[in-house]
């Protein structure tokens, strides 16, 4: 497991694995908002969920990692489904205010629950999150993703994004995918909750506020709702450029803001929206082999 | 038995009564139209049998079973299947995985069979596309798989809805105004396509506006105005139905 370890100046081995964690977070969210449609202004709530649940199992309970992963996970796909259920039947603004509101009373719950320290929040997790970790689980979230979109699953979503009435009358119990989706999007934030808290070794319930939520998504947005090429390219970027920038100091946040704002003008679908690369191969392969048959054709009548 | 009954349906939205104890009866393998002035109900009659709606009073039965307060999936996988009077296309998927989705009721695999991907599951996936591209290719459109639903001209959309619904293997189809908004070429092309599929020994309903088109496809003809049923027959008879005349025309000031 260690071979990874020192390979990287510190430095750069943190960053990447910050970019490893928001990766996994926001194909999250992308399943959540980009693939499925429904916007979530929530999605730090079971990052939180995640973090603080991996740091009893390992704190607490004295588990090995692995557990306090997959716990971390399983209860914040739990706490998905008992708040989906409910607001899953809402669309839209009412939706995005629903998860805003229990994004917010989860913190205020942390804050007075003495067991994890309240407002102090908790210290001393121990440090499990290697890049080969982060790496390998990301990739696993990458694989899981790219192959649930190809299915017969994964079509499902995109209808009921699409035209959620159509979809019905195709045959797709609408409510029943968007909650297992929301499950599955709150089940990956659980694990990437998980790999922070034993980064960065302290949790307060301050962390995970509303400008997480949005942070998480604007890389989906900026990358292109509902691409994963575009959401892991925009989760990069966007852990990237703050360090990028930090030799322009206090202009940092400004210079940030700005090229988002930039980004927004010139791509407004973001920087992978409409490219659907799978499809490109094969329209490009397609295109190439009626040529080559054109070419036998008109070979066989001359 | 007839294939589709409607006993007494009515629904009302607040204080209004958009159907009103509407009988009808459909038999297997005949063309049933719908028609009626603007606002008469036509629309909503359809969103009642494919549950989009459930009726406030009555009994809607498919194949001598109850459907009335069952949800649209449940009804799709019994055998009905529509298109919509607006274009309700999946606009940002290709034209074959909008018919893919048609054939979702057919196929069962789940989240966890797409991220595994057994054998079952990718023969399913194949068996969903063969049986996609045969609907594509019944309404002339395999040669548009890979675009992208919404960038079809108008004709063709509609003739995708019905290509996507012909996907879940009915044995009703509801056409919501098919012939709507396409141009007389566009027109007879449809014609063809809803013999067709006649022939293939389904049953088709449908709401129409265009006279012509109805009064030359339909075996029968059912009038709606205000929500109530005025007339129902075979086309000629309804045609000089002094009651449909009023309807459409306004009555006689005596």
């Amino acid at each position: 497991m260690a071979f990874l370890d020192g390979l990287l100046p510190a430095y750069y081995e943190s960053i990447i694995i910050t970019v490893g964690i928001y990766i996994i977070l926001a194909l999250g969210l992308n399943l959540i908002t980009g693939v499925t449609g429904q916007l979530s202004l929530g999605h730090a709530a079971y990052m939180c969920i995640g973090a603080y649940t991996s740091a009893i199992v390992s704190m607490k309970l004295g588990l090995p990692f692995i557990v306090a992963l997959l716990c971390a996970g399983i209860v914040a796909a739990i706490f998905g489904i008992f708040i989906g259920f409910p607001v899953l039947r809402l669309t839209g603004d009412y939706l995005a205010i629903c998860t805003l509101g229990f994004g917010e009373i989860l913190k205020s719950i942390l804050f007075n629950m003495p067991y994890v320290g309240g407002a102090m929040g908790m210290a001393g997790i121990p440090p499990k999150t290697t890049l080969l970790n982060t790496i390998i689980i990301a990739l696993i979230v990458i694989i899981v993703m790219v192959r649930m979109e190809r299915s017969r699953f994964g079509r499902s979503l995109v209808a009921i994004r699409e035209d959620e009435i159509a979809a019905e009358c195709m045959g797709i119990n609408a409510f029943r995918y968007k909650l297992q989706m929301f499950a599955i999007g709150t089940f990956t934030a659980g694990l990437g909750g998980a790999l922070w808290a034993h980064k960065i070794m302290v949790l307060q319930p301050r962390d995970f506020g509303f400008m997480k939520s949005i942070e998480i998504l604007n890389m989906v947005v900026l990358g292109g709702l509902g691409s994963i090429p575009g959401t892991i390219l925009g989760a990069t970027l966007l852990t990237a450029i703050p360090e990028i920038l930090r030799f322009s100091s206090e202009y940092r946040m400004v210079i940030y803001g700005a090229l988002l704002v930039i980004m927004m003008i010139f791509r407004p679908h973001g920087l992978m929206g409409n490219t659907d690369f799978n499809k490109l191969a094969k329209r490009t392969f397609r295109v190439f082999n009626t040529n080559n048959n054109k070419d036998k054709k008109s070979g066989m009548e001359g | 038995m007839p294939l589709l009954e409607l006993n007494e349906v009515t629904i009302k939205f607040g204080g209004l009564i958009a159907v009103d104890s509407v009988d009808l009866t459909i038999e297997k393998g005949e063309i049933q139209a719908l028609i009626g002035p603007n606002g008469a109900g036509k629309s909503t009659v359809f969103n009642l049998v494919t549950g989009i709606y459930p009726p406030t009073s009555g009994t809607i039965s498919f194949k001598g079973q109850a459907i009335n307060g069952k949800k649209p999936y449940n009804i799709t996988r019994l055998g009905i299947a529509r298109t919509f009077q607006n274009i309700r296309l999946f606009n940002e998927l290709t034209v074959l995985d909008n018919v893919k989705i048609g054939r979702h009721c057919r196929s069962k695999a789940g989240a966890f069979g797409g991220i595994i991907q057994p054998p079952s599951v990718k023969r399913e996936e194949k068996e969903i596309e063969q049986k996609a591209l045969e609907c594509l290719r019944l309404m002339d459109l395999d040669d548009k798989a890979e675009e992208l639903a919404k960038n079809l001209p108008y004709g063709e959309q509609r003739r995708l809805e019905i290509a996507r619904a012909m996907a879940s293997e009915p044995e009703i189809l509801l056409l919501d105004e098919p012939a709507a908004g396409m141009n007389p070429q566009e027109k007879t092309v449809l014609v063809e396509k809803i013999k067709k599929i006649r022939e293939m020994g389904l049953t088709i309903f449908l709401v129409e506006h265009d006279m012509k088109f109805v009064m030359g496809i339909s075996d029968r003809v059912a009038v709606l105005d205000y929500g109530k049923k005025i007339a129902d027959g075979p086309p000629d008879a309804v045609q000089k139905n002094p009651e449909v005349i009023a309807a459409y025309l306004g009555k006689e000031v005596v």
